[in-house]
């Protein structure tokens, strides 16, 4: 196969497997309503619980960009680390394992329209915070935390890479561990209040996840002093961009590793485990 | 009633195997106490770090109560529609049901029985970390615990009955990601006041609050444990008519969820979505 071939062949699994979750988040009415009033109600919530508790309105704020972050943190829990356990729970997995592409190329295309089908849930809870219940989003910093947004996102999923290949050989265990990782991550990463609350180490421990740095500057960019940031803003980029370049690389090798791991220990078609 | 009994105890068990075989028992502990207490934690700081000193003693424990009791909405209301996804996509078993000579709805209640055990081990581990760490007063000497138990018990067949409404509808709609799961007990969190007096609800909201039998129930609870009213539109009621309201409002949603699952039973026969797959 000539360079030209395989690039067009893992770009065409890239948009095969990204197709896939745009149509079907389309298609199925369903999900439309789940994906989007459900989990705006469970971020009111939240917002109610502040004005409860008489909190400043800026933590609103905070509530509603944190509640647009947990609908990628997760997507990529439940539908990138964890996905290849339920493909393999299908029988689905075998089918990506004897095809001439790269197992990245999946995995990237998993992470495009995984994105594209969060988008709209994080749509609907800022436009719901903004609309209903007044919080402040200034526009004219919209456009670098939006630069910001995306590089957090890509170091995100190359982080639900990683996972995906150790979740590749686990068993009921991965649904388990997805589960694990999911409330004490919505702790440490600051998603209903600044992570600096949390204190220094904990705070320093937390920021080794993009989102936890991603979201901090985010609010730093769009709501400055009042943030009470992290790290200096300056920072966040470059950091991420590093996370971005390293997790590729972890991935790439994790997945090769535990794909040959599976296939000597005979648990790539492992069902009901 | 007995074979009905019987299906229940089976489906329990099975409940437990896939829950829990797959690890050690401490090893399954240490997961299944993992939420409750991480829940706990971000309600802590998020009281301390957001209310600025605003909120007291007592606005903490309210809000420590009602979250903890909801737990058992999350564990058990998810896991039985959650098991239709599971059986029905990735283990292939559900159609198998249907050839077995038993019915689906106590099967799935059976399922239902694994998630209030594991939930209960949460509820418990919170409480008393909210008793010894957070130090909180959980209970009071004039505490009855024996009806506090009884209230616990009757809210969670109230759960499971909704559980079996949302086990219908997942019948017929393609498999949820989490986000709907954690949509939908959010919306439940919002409507039930589970961590805020429903006085805050906007006031068109309030009538479908005060439907909900979660509302009632955890009133109840938070008065047997702390022997005082906390939501502001039920403090003219007293703990039996509470205790009325409840089982009254758990008679007629059974009523209903049995209607509502038999029609989406039917539904999905007729459409043919028993084996249906559609995890993209």
């Amino acid at each position: 196969m000539t360079l030209g071939e395989t690039i067009r062949i893992n770009l065409g699994a890239v948009w095969a497997r990204a197709r896939v979750r745009v149509v079907a988040s389309w298609r199925e009415k369903s999900w439309v309503v789940g994906e989007t009033i459900f989990p705006f109600l469970a971020m009111s919530a939240f917002v109610l619980v502040y004005r409860g508790l008489k909190a400043p309105p800026i933590y609103e704020a905070f509530v509603v960009l944190g509640g647009a972050m947990i609908a990628y943190w997760n997507n990529v829990l439940w539908s990138m680390a964890s996905q290849f356990f339920w493909e393999k729970e299908q029988g689905q997995l075998q089918l990506y394992l004897i095809t001439p592409v790269s197992r990245m190329s999946i995995l990237l295309g998993m992470a495009l329209g995984g994105i594209a089908m969060t988008t709209s849930r994080a749509v609907v809870i800022l436009a719901g915070g903004v609309l209903l219940f007044h919080v402040p989003l200034p526009l004219d910093r919209a456009l670098p935390a939006f630069g910001l947004f995306l590089l957090t996102l890509g170091a995100v999923y190359s982080l639900g890479m990683i996972l995906s290949s150790l979740f590749l050989l686990w068993g009921r265990e991965a649904w388990y561990t997805a589960t694990l990782f999911q409330r004490p991550i919505h702790l440490v990463s600051g998603f209903y209040f600044p992570v600096r609350a949390l204190g220094s180490v904990a705070a320093g421990f937390a920021a080794l996840l993009p989102i936890t740095l991603g979201l901090d500057g985010i609010r730093q960019i769009l709501y400055g002093e009042a943030a009470h940031g992290l790290l200096p803003l300056v920072w966040i980029p470059p950091i991420q961009v590093a996370l971005l370049g390293i997790f590729v690389f972890l991935a790439q090798r994790a997945l090769a590793t535990m794909e040959n791991l599976g296939k000597r220990e005979g648990r790539l078609t492992l069902r009901g485990g | 009633m007995r074979r009905t009994w019987e299906v229940m105890r089976a489906a329990a068990w099975l409940g437990w195997q896939v829950e829990a075989n797959w690890a050690d028992p401490f090893l399954f502990a240490v997961y299944a106490i993992a939420k409750p207490l991480s829940t706990t934690l971000i309600l802590f700081f998020m009281v301390r770090v957001v209310s600025q000193g605003h909120a007291t003693a007592e606005a903490f424990l309210f809000l420590f109560i009602g979250n903890t009791f909801f737990l058992y909405v999350t564990e058990v209301l998810i896991g039985i529609s959650w098991a239709v996804f599971r059986d029905r996509e990735d283990y292939e078993t559900l159609k198998y049901i249907y050839v077995a000579p038993l019915h689906l709805l106590p099967y799935l209640l059976g399922r239902g029985f694994t998630k209030m055990a594991t939930a209960t081990l949460g509820v418990a581990v919170a409480l008393a970390f909210g008793g010894l760490v957070l130090r909180l007063p959980i209970g009071t000497p004039g505490t009855n615990w024996i009806e506090l138990a009884g209230a616990t018990l009757v809210g969670l067949v109230s759960v499971a009955w909704l559980g079996i409404i949302l086990a219908g509808a997942s019948l017929i709609v393609a498999r949820h990601s989490i986000n709907m799961n954690e949509g939908l007990s959010g919306l439940f969190y919002l409507l039930s006041g589970a961590v805020f007096s429903i006085d805050v609800l906007p006031r068109w909201v309030q009538p479908i609050s005060l439907a909900l039998p979660f509302t009632y129930w955890l009133e109840l609870i938070r008065r047997i444990l702390t022997g005082r009213p906390f939501a502001g539109p039920l403090r003219g009621v007293s703990d039996g008519g509470l205790w009325l309201i409840l089982l009254g409002s758990t008679v007629a949603l059974a009523g209903a969820a049995i209607l509502w699952f038999l029609h989406c039973e039917r539904v999905a026969r007729a459409r043919g979505l028993i084996d249906w797959k559609t995890n993209y």
